[in-house]
């Protein structure tokens, strides 16, 4: 991930997530829900990350590892280069001044028998922020002013069912700001908002992201707003990573079999109509007895024997471009990765 | 976006239709003076966010409703060709539903009309295998076949929306989500009915499943001559796969005309941003700027036109006359739009909008809010 920006400030390395699955009969092979297998990235000052992957595919479990709510079952997570490990609770209560989360139901994520400045105040008391009442107040209001809830002064005593979903959003993104984190990690934060607020809490985030130089981790299924927000997108299948790199890059050459799948599938009313959309088979498999090697050969138009027996290794593509697939003959140079393909089955995107 | 109209012929005339919720503190009116025509195999996108009261006239035009919902007024006329109306003798005549007993509503449900729920999940029974289900259908509305027709017609069924014939054996749980669904459509085509009536049927389901329904839905209404209303708030969705769009907003329909006309040329400010909040997967990348404020709260919806205090277009009659649903003049034959701007009783000496006024004025309200009027990084 080639970033031309300043160093990384939260990254992962090979992080792996099984989750055991309970069974009652005592002798039994253990079993275990294998929801990530072996992701990598990294996210830097005022960039972007979109995590994209329909549901199953393990992206919420990458962010909630990220913000250690999930100990991860190996790889390592560092934070400005240093690991990321004790689970201790000063040093979680630390790490959190530094990595906050956004939810995706802000139905949810808010407490109904508290009011705005009840949340935003016990995460500047939490984290020290504030030391005397008028000092939080005063915070709080320049936090609702941050997230364009204005006039301030009338949102700081609202209770939650008094909001729409779009300000309940909102107060959850000003509450994540309120210990002035160096990375947010969203997860589906406008999946639950109506169409025409979705927009508006987007550019919220954009805003925010450039004026505090905010890492952000946008973890989203709809491949468009990844395109819209991020700078850069990472798709996920199944818990394996199959393709990353600048956005437009990957969502408008997409290489890999799926991300083409992904992107053919999703609604677009601009698409010529020359482009048929290709065709789907199969389903997310099960996470518990996931095929072996490529997890997505099974639905694979191009599967190859090789694909069952290993997960390809990682194919630069150029640009920051990279696939995991071996239609682009696993780890060797980015020249001209459609001549592996036979011309029936090149796996080139519509054009 | 197949215009395969064989017959242009109405099934569903729906007109001045008005729903309220009685609750404790005076009525909501849920849906306002609704009027809508589907044409025999044609697909009628209902598109709006929640509140829209899209899913209220669905269920008004099914007559499936409970209190404290009530339908106050309108007309919604149904013109069954082989079906014999329920009351009158063998007449071939359209009749309203909305004046059937439960007798006859009975007798057309599911013959006639069938409605596929958004949840998969909570429309199937998690105590019986899917076959039963469907069998239990037939059974009840088919007295007549022999339980061997039964299940040859399930495994019939079940073929035609594209799952195995053993999964008939399964419990819900045991079925994935995107074949969940499908077997919802399975149990809605049990009767062969000709309208169908879909309920965000996709919203819960991952993109990929999404247009493997879709792909599936377009291929039974040409297969089966189909009349569809897909209710959803995916207007993107809508502009691919329906014939004619309704937009709806605060229980009007505000805009109503060809899916190829709403995608080349909105014409209520509504309408126009909406279709300019989706981020597009092509061209150059830019900041868009939405539609300002949130939908209304109808407990105390706006007076005159509901869009009012979020329209960029705004100018002295919005707030005080509710706009009508009116064809707009001569060239765009069959779009009408709900706006004063094109009214020229109202607009006097103004011009219709253009989409460049639309764009700016909504650039121009957005840039009260500080997020808008930048540019992405």
């Amino acid at each position: 991930m080639n970033m031309q920006a300043s160093a990384p400030i939260l990254e992962a390395d090979h992080l792996r997530k099984h989750f055991p699955v309970r069974q009652f009969r005592p002798l039994a092979k253990p079993q275990a829900v294998q929801a990530v297998e072996d992701i990598s990235l990294a996210l830097s000052a005022g960039h972007a990350m979109a995590l994209v992957g329909e549901s199953g595919s393990g992206k919420t479990t990458v962010a909630r590892m990220l913000a250690r709510l999930y100990e991860p079952t190996s790889g390592e997570i560092r934070f400005r280069g240093a690991p990321v490990a004790s689970t201790k609770r000063s040093a979680l209560h630390a790490y959190r001044h530094h990595v906050q989360m956004v939810f995706q139901d802000p139905f949810a994520s808010l407490n109904p028998v508290h009011s705005v400045r009840h949340h935003l105040g016990r995460a500047l008391r939490l984290h020290d922020r504030a030391h005397s009442q008028s000092e939080e107040t005063a915070q709080i209001l320049a936090l609702l002013n941050k997230v364009s809830l204005t006039p301030a002064e009338q949102f700081i005593e609202k209770y939650p069912h008094e909001l729409s979903g779009g300000q309940r959003q909102r107060v959850s993104i000003a509450r994540a700001l309120a210990v002035g984190p160096e990375v947010l990690l969203a997860d589906e934060p406008v999946s639950m908002l109506d169409v025409s607020i979705r927009l508006g809490v987007l550019n919220l985030l954009l805003r925010l992201k450039q004026e505090e130089h905010l890492a952000v981790l946008f973890i989203t299924h709809d491949i468009a707003s990844a395109r819209y927000f991020a700078e850069e997108t990472l798709v996920m299948y199944a818990g394996q990573s199959v393709e990353g790199g600048p956005s437009d890059a990957v969502i408008q050459q997409p290489k890999h079999p799926y991300t083409q799948l992904l992107i053919s599938a999703a609604p677009d009313p601009d698409r010529p109509s020359s482009a048929k959309p290709l065709p789907a088979r199969g389903e997310i498999p099960s996470l518990i007895t996931p095929p072996s090697g490529c997890r997505f050969h099974p639905r694979c138009p191009h599967a190859m024997p090789i694909c069952r027996e290993r997960f390809p290794g990682r194919t630069d593509l150029g640009e920051g471009h990279w696939t995991n697939c071996f239609l682009y003959g696993e780890g060797q140079a980015s020249s001209a990765p459609t001549n592996q393909a036979t011309a029936s089955s090149t796996p080139t995107a519509e054009s | 976006m197949t215009m395969k109209m064989n017959t242009n012929s109405p099934l569903l005339d729906v007109s001045h239709l008005c729903v309220d919720y009685l609750s404790e503190s005076g009525e909501v009116h849920a849906v306002s003076d609704v009027s809508l025509r589907l044409r025999r195999g044609e697909i009628l996108g209902l598109a709006g966010e929640s509140g829209s009261g899209k899913s209220t006239m669905a269920y008004a035009i099914t007559r499936l409703l409970r209190p404290p919902a009530e339908i106050t007024r309108g007309e919604v006329l149904y013109y069954g060709q082989e079906f014999d109306h329920p009351g009158a003798s063998g007449a071939k005549e359209p009749f309203d539903i909305l004046d059937l007993s439960p007798a006859e509503l009975r007798a057309i449900r599911w013959r006639e009309i069938a409605i596929v729920f958004q949840s998969a999940m909570n429309a199937l029974n998690p105590t019986m295998t899917v076959g039963n289900q469907l069998l239990d259908v037939l059974a009840t509305h088919r007295p007549k076949m022999t339980s061997a027709q039964r299940r040859e017609r399930a495994r019939e069924l079940f073929e035609m929306v594209g799952i195995a014939a053993e999964r008939l054996k399964s419990y819900p749980h045991e079925l994935s989500g995107g074949m969940r669904q499908r077997a919802t459509i399975a149990i809605a085509l049990a009767l062969s009915p000709k309208l169908i009536i879909m309920d965000e049927p996709t919203t819960a389901l991952d993109v990929v499943v999404q247009r493997e329904i879709l792909t599936e839905l377009l291929r039974l209404r040409e297969q089966l001559d189909l009349s569809i209303i897909f209710i959803t708030h995916d207007l993107s969705l809508l502009l691919e796969i329906a014939d004619t769009i309704a937009i709806m907003y605060a229980g009007r329909v505000v805009e109503m005309t060809s899916a190829r006309e709403l995608h080349r040329q909105p014409l209520h400010p509504y309408s126009f941003g909406m279709l300019h909040s989706f981020p597009s997967l092509h061209g150059e990348r830019r900041l868009m700027t939405g539609i300002a404020g949130s939908p209304p709260d109808l407990r105390n919806a706006p007076t005159g036109c509901a869009f009012h205090p979020r329209c960029p277009l705004v100018f002295a009659p919005c707030a005080q006359i509710v706009p009508a649903l009116l064809s707009t003049p001569a060239n765009r034959v069959g779009q009408s739009v709900a706006c004063h701007r094109y009214d020229p009783a109202h607009a006097v000496g103004m011009e219709p909008p253009t989409p460049a006024e639309m764009e700016a004025g909504y650039s121009a309200l957005a840039s009260t809010t500080p997020e808008l009027g930048r540019t992405p990084a």
